[in-house]
């Protein structure tokens, strides 16, 4: 069975088209990164598979229900949407214990999440003077809850430093071994990439599209950096022999369509002097970027 | 019944609030009624009894905390942002909404409670209190009409979802708005929101003279189903609103 699926969903507000006909499908088991520029409507659609936005036409499944007709969705379904927000009155315990209490789940688990997202110090502080890593650890706590067999989370590495990024993807890998499937958006490709079996790209509320990371990536297209102090010369010998040439920072050219063998050869049979060739494997980044138009704010 | 729990869980941990308005509501009750009571038995025939009346009339004060938090029982959800949680853990808003609803009925009717006993024990301090029948008919009311404000301060709360608008809106309505109204259009201001709860927390004396209500178009009881269709007929509204608009 499909986890979520989502099905020509358009949402406008005004005339404003937040998302735009996407489909797409998460299957069980996975990790799928959910990748788009600020502002390709990542969180609408996230919201809209939720049941918080409705949608302008189409439609979105969650393990086969539309959410609101899910029972128990706290125990099915975590999520942790963009900047989650508390009371700042009430302690990270009891912003715990009211959602537990609202999906009829035993006060004890209220400690082992606090355990699990390490806060059971920080627990009985009143969450207005939390930092915004300690407010991603406690939406993730609320998240895991009922400890779902979904987690959707969105930008869950925003506000949080270095060492939480890395614990993030800790305990996420941890998850995805054992058997969750995890939708995670992110804006920055390198964050997902690791985890992420899979990709969904969106931009401007549009799919893009959706394959396997390391389909991906291999889609990323190979090039060479070569530098010479004849460079001019250089440049139309490899423009001449078919291959692209972009000239780099630095003086460097790169060059696409072409292996390091073809280059090196035609400057030795040439006479030209190299100083430095490399074989570069371009990002996920840049393949992101090529998909995206360029436009992030990453 | 969890969801009631959950909502009650979620006003008993945001103390502050709840201790502003207890306190505030204490400190009301204290100082109205022992300023009312210290000013002693008039010479009217009746005495204590009499200023029983105007003692319990400051309880009627009471009923302006039961409205905000019905409020805020609603609003401090949109306000903090944490609505999306709970529609999260509970998409049926409807069951949402009617669980707050709820809690903001018991609080009005807890607030009353709580006022009145305030203000009779203040007033010992100063006169025998000599209740009788009628006056524990008038807290009846005063306890039935605080617990409708509340219900009607949710009900306005989860139509408009803004903290400050809602309580802008109150003010403006039964300050400015209501009299202007009622002035205008006298046989229709009997059935004004203002005007039929109002009569529930108005004692059988009016000046010192018993009033019978003949002057009202209709009698009490009349006013108090009339006050809850409004209460009601809001909290409708307002979870059709709540279904109805996005959270964001």
């Amino acid at each position: 069975m499909l986890v979520i699926e989502v099905e020509r969903l358009t949402k406008r507000y005004g005339k404003t088209v937040a998302v735009d006909d996407l489909t797409f499908r998460v299957t069980p088991g996975r990790v799928t990164g959910f990748l788009g520029p600020n502002g390709a409507g990542k969180t609408t659609t996230l919201k809209a598979i939720l049941g918080l936005v409705r949608p302008t036409s189409g439609t979105t499944r969650v393990l086969g229900k539309h959410y609101r007709d899910l029972d128990e969705p706290t125990r099915k379904v975590g999520a942790v949407l963009e900047t989650s927000r508390y009371h700042p009155g009430r302690s990270g315990r009891n912003h715990l214990r009211v959602v537990a209490a609202a999906a009829g789940i035993p006060r004890g688990r209220v400690e082992e999440v606090l355990e699990l997202v390490a806060m059971s110090r920080e627990a009985k502080r009143r969450v207005g003077g939390y930092s915004l890593g300690m407010r991603q650890r406690l939406g993730l706590a609320a998240a895991l809850l009922g400890d779902p067999e979904l987690l959707i989370l969105d930008e869950p590495a925003n506000g949080l430093d270095p060492a939480g990024i890395r614990w993030l993807r800790d305990l996420l890998r941890s998850l995805s071994a054992r058997g969750r499937t995890i939708l995670v958006s992110s804006h920055v490709l390198a964050e997902v990439e690791q985890i992420a079996d899979e990709v969904v790209i969106v931009h401007r509320g549009r799919f893009v599209t959706q394959s396997s990371t390391a389909e991906l990536a291999s889609r990323a297209s190979a090039r060479v950096r070569v530098r010479s102090p004849q460079a001019d010369r250089l440049r139309e010998l490899l423009t001449g022999a078919g291959m692209k040439v972009v000239e780099m920072n630095g003086g460097a050219l790169a060059v696409s369509e072409g292996t390091p063998e073809r280059v090196g050869e035609l400057a030795a049979a040439n006479g030209i002097v190299l100083h430095e060739l490399a074989a570069e494997k371009a990002t996920l980044e840049e393949a992101f970027l090529e998909l995206t138009g360029g436009e992030t704010t990453a | 019944m969890r969801l009631l729990y959950a909502e009650a869980l979620k006003v008993r941990t945001a103390p502050r609030t709840l201790i502003g308005l207890a306190l505030g509501l204490v400190a009301l009750a204290v100082l109205g009624a022992g300023s009312t009571a210290s000013s002693g038995p008039t010479d009217m025939p009746q005495g204590d009894a009499n200023v029983t009346w105007d003692v319990l009339s400051v309880a009627t004060t009471g009923v302006i905390f039961a409205l905000i938090l019905g409020i805020l029982v609603v609003t401090w959800e949109y306000r903090h942002g944490t609505i999306t949680q709970t529609f999260l853990a509970t998409p049926r808003r409807e069951r949402v909404l009617g669980a707050k609803f709820v809690v903001a009925l018991v609080s009005g009717f807890g607030l009353a409670v709580l006022c009145v006993v305030v203000v009779l024990v203040t007033a010992t301090f100063w006169i025998s209190l000599d209740l009788r029948q009628e006056h524990w008919e008038l807290i009846g009311r005063i306890v039935l009409a605080s617990a409708l404000w509340g219900l009607l301060g949710a009900g306005l709360g989860a139509l408009l979802q803004s903290q400050v608008g809602a309580i802008v809106v109150v003010f403006v309505w039964f300050v400015v708005a209501e009299p202007l109204i009622a002035a205008q259009f006298d046989h229709f201001a009997d059935y004004l929101p203002g005007n039929t709860l109002n009569r529930l927390t108005q004692h059988g004396t009016v000046g010192g003279i018993e009033h019978d209500g003949q002057d009202y178009s209709f009698g009490l009881w009349a006013a108090a189903f009339i006050a809850g269709a409004y209460a009601l007929g809001l909290a409708a509204l307002g979870t059709a609103s709540a279904l109805w608009r996005d959270v964001n």
